[in-house]
């Protein structure tokens, strides 16, 4: 009896057959390696997608100007840009249309919503997925845990970028190292985030690295304020009366200034701001917005390495593209998943995905152009382990890397002079 | 006309063997938003009840049948039911207040934007349902976890959707209560001094509306993987649900067939073509474009307008 499940099974058995099969052939030499990548380059993230697009496709032309993907003929990689328009669904029909169009592999997206919806994609597909930004920690580790559990054979999804679990353990790390470099001991801290989809999570990792890792400092207070606020007087006022020695917010652009002007307002005392990782407190407008009031603010954030010779490079030509932009987390990260893709190509000498897959779990690409814990490499859940964050600091006007020594350009000033002795 | 519905349900049903998985996934979209659209349908187009907050309904519908299969490991395929009764159980309330105390027009749609807005608010806080960051779906491509490695299979679900939604909004516009929607849609002061029980069919429509809506939130939540209560209950999927019975015809039953078989592929076109060069947002000022046009020409619906040219020629001939 021919029901319509095993004719589905049998008809699609032969489609797959047929999609696979021949394609092997066609694949073997090929001129052009296509790279789907899909950023929310319109919609609320715009601005961010545009960069995201802007890094991947001057990666893109930069390997092809030094010979393409050389183990290949110099194959030349061909960028297929794709909007998700900052929604879900887009995301995943649009990741499906770029494979139709003959990407071998993904990347993107920004969103950890959108990049959940392609995760399916790369697995169905069998396209390998190489996640640019997305720090929720599940994004990779439900693939592992799948394919631990023998429901899905092989993992196609892997990540360059700082897990959220990561941001927390770093943000902890760094704090106790810049303590005693520095010789202070802040006792009390003070955690105020904004509730929205990265604030929340932050904060969460924040708190439980901090209980996990230990810290000189308490976190006395924990004070969430709505996603955009309009006033933050009474959550300034309420952080100020538990007395702190560092305040600790996880803000917006929005809050970020609010939030800042409040502090001093308020006149509080704290030997200094230091961000377990947030947007907000470093972009140029928000510097000329808050003048001195941000000066010496901490940020703990993914960032180019301000030591790399050709992360500088990079960052002078992207100014020039950009009308004057600046190379950040999110064009470097772009930039970056590109050329470790091309890395993955040089050695896989294949669009097969299963070579691809097996080259980019022996990835170990060494000068990483964004601040690293070391090499390029990932581990049994898909995750570049040594994907990290640094500790950011303006001074003078300018948000320059601090901590970790080894990337740092500038040296920290801490404590920071109060809000009232600054000029 | 029998004869082209049967012809172009066999043609869907086949359909999917022709297809790459990039066109199935239009397809599903497709039949997705038709889905949603026919839900609404019942209520904004039947019933002149027009809600600006149908994506409520969607929201607590995929995260009940998540937060249970997360939870206590209940399968979707029940989950989904569980979720429609839930967010049955809100229409109620939005409905008997706004009924009840004889909300119209843009009052009633304040009131939906209003408890869609609440809603996402709430599920932002708390934490059992993942506060903003939402809940996260494993991908196992289990059956029984309403998930499936091969694209056909949704497709077939969501086509199912679709044409479930369709026979129940023919069996309620051929019954006494689509007459009855149909006449407070038209004047409620009226049909209720001719003893129409004005709330109790509203109430009953909205109730129907959120539930049909519900299930389908079980759809979204397995099919792109996650939730987040700014996407699963903010004002953009409302109005991406109220878009296609209003492009294809509200109030008729196959308005938010043919709307949303107009506006996918639309989207979907310029997308694919307007979408690759240097500026971004070309796309979506010519499918903007293309929107203003399709209203221009069918002030009333696609459906409508092509009804009336079938018959015009007809008539002609």
């Amino acid at each position: 009896m021919l029901n319509r499940r095993t004719f589905l099974k049998a008809t699609g058995a032969a489609a797959g057959a047929a999609a696979l099969g021949f394609p092997a052939v066609l694949r073997a030499q090929p001129k052009e390696i296509k790279i789907g990548a899909v950023h929310p380059v319109t919609g609320p993230l715009a601005e961010i997608g545009q960069a995201c697009r802007l890094g991947a496709q001057m990666a893109v032309e930069a390997i092809n100007a030094v010979g393409g993907i050389k183990s290949m003929g110099g194959a030349k990689l061909v960028l297929l840009p794709g909007d998700s328009e900052t929604k879900p669904d887009v995301a995943r029909t649009v990741a499906e249309r770029l494979i139709n169009e003959g990407a071998v592999m993904l990347t993107g997206a920004f969103h950890s919503g959108h990049t959940m919806a392609m995760v399916p994609v790369a697995q169905q597909r069998r396209v390998p997925f190489l996640v640019d930004i997305s720090a929720a920690d599940v994004i990779t580790l439900n693939v592992a845990q799948s394919v631990k559990e023998g429901k899905q054979k092989t993992q196609y999804v892997y990540r360059n970028f700082p897990t959220t679990t990561a941001f927390g353990r770093k943000a902890i790390q760094f704090m106790n190292e810049i303590f005693k470099a520095t010789g202070t001991s802040p006792k009390r801290a003070v955690l105020m985030y904004t509730n929205d989809p990265f604030g929340k999570p932050q904060s969460e990792g924040f708190i439980k690295a901090h209980k996990e890792q230990g810290a000189p400092f308490e976190i006395v207070e924990v004070i969430p304020f709505p996603e955009v606020p309009t006033d933050l007087s009474t959550e300034v006022a309420k952080a100020r009366a538990a007395k702190p020695d560092i305040i600790c917010p996880i803000t917006r652009a929005v809050s970020a200034t609010l939030l800042l002007r409040e502090l001093a307002k308020q006149r509080v005392d704290i030997l200094g701001v230091i961000s377990p990782g947030a947007p907000g407190l470093y972009e140029k407008g928000q510097i000329d917005a808050l003048g001195k009031l941000i000066e010496y603010t901490m940020d703990n954030v993914p960032w180019i390495n301000p030591l790399s010779a050709k992360t500088r490079k990079i960052a002078e030509e992207y100014a020039k593209r950009s009308g004057g932009k600046t190379f950040d987390t999110n064009s470097g990260y772009s930039y970056e998943a590109i050329t470790i893709m091309a890395d993955v190509l040089e050695r896989a000498r294949s669009t097969d995905p299963d070579a691809l897959v097996e080259a980019i779990r022996a990835t170990n690409m060494k000068d990483p152009i964004m601040v690293a814990g070391g090499p390029v490499r990932f581990n049994e859940v898909g995750d570049n382990a040594n994907a990290s964050t640094a500790m950011i600091q303006i001074l003078s006007q300018k948000p320059l890397v601090v901590h970790p020594k080894e990337s740092a350009e500038a040296k920290l000033v801490f404590p920071a002079p109060k809000f009232w002795e600054r000029g | 006309m029998r004869w082209a519905a049967l012809g172009a349900l066999a043609v869907l049903l086949v359909l999917p063997n022709f297809l790459g998985s990039y066109l199935l996934t239009v397809f599903i979209f497709i039949f997705f938003y038709a889905y949603l659209g026919q839900a609404w349908n019942l209520l904004g187009g039947y019933g002149g009840q027009i809600s600006l907050g149908h994506a409520a309904f969607v929201g607590i519908g995929g995260y009940t049948s998540t937060y249970l299969a997360m939870t206590y490991k209940l399968s979707p395929w029940i989950g989904m039911f569980v979720g429609g009764a839930a967010a049955a159980c809100l229409g109620a309330v939005i409905g008997y207040l706004g009924f009840r105390f004889g909300l119209r027009g843009f009052y009633f749609i304040l009131l939906t934007v209003a408890f869609a807005e609440i809603c996402r608010l709430v599920v932002s806080h708390v934490e059992a349902l993942g506060g903003a960051l939402g809940l996260f779906i494993t991908f196992s491509g289990d059956p029984w976890q309403f998930q499936f490695s091969d694209n056909r299979y949704y497709y077939y679900i969501a086509l199912g959707l679709m044409l479930a939604a369709m026979g129940i909004v023919a069996l309620v516009e051929r019954s006494r209560m689509g007459a009855y929607l149909a006449a407070i849609r038209e004047d409620e002061d009226a049909s209720e001094a001719l003893g129409v029980n004005a709330f109790g069919t509203k109430l009953a429509a909205i109730v129907l509306s959120a539930f049909l809506t519900g299930v389908g939130g079980t759809f979204y939540a397995n099919y792109l993987f996650s939730l987040q209560p700014n996407t699963a209950f903010g004002i953009p999927l409302s109005v991406e649900i109220i878009l296609r019975p209003i492009v294809g015809g509200s109030g008729t039953l196959m308005g938010p067939i043919l709307g949303s078989f107009i506006l996918s592929p639309l989207a979907e076109v310029s997308r694919a073509y307007f979408a690759k060069g240097g500026l971004s947002g070309v796309h979506l000022i010519v499918y903007g474009s293309l929107l203003i046009a399709v209203v221009l020409f069918f002030p009333r619906g696609a459906y409508p307008y092509l009804r009336g040219l079938v018959r015009g020629r007809r008539g002609g001939a």
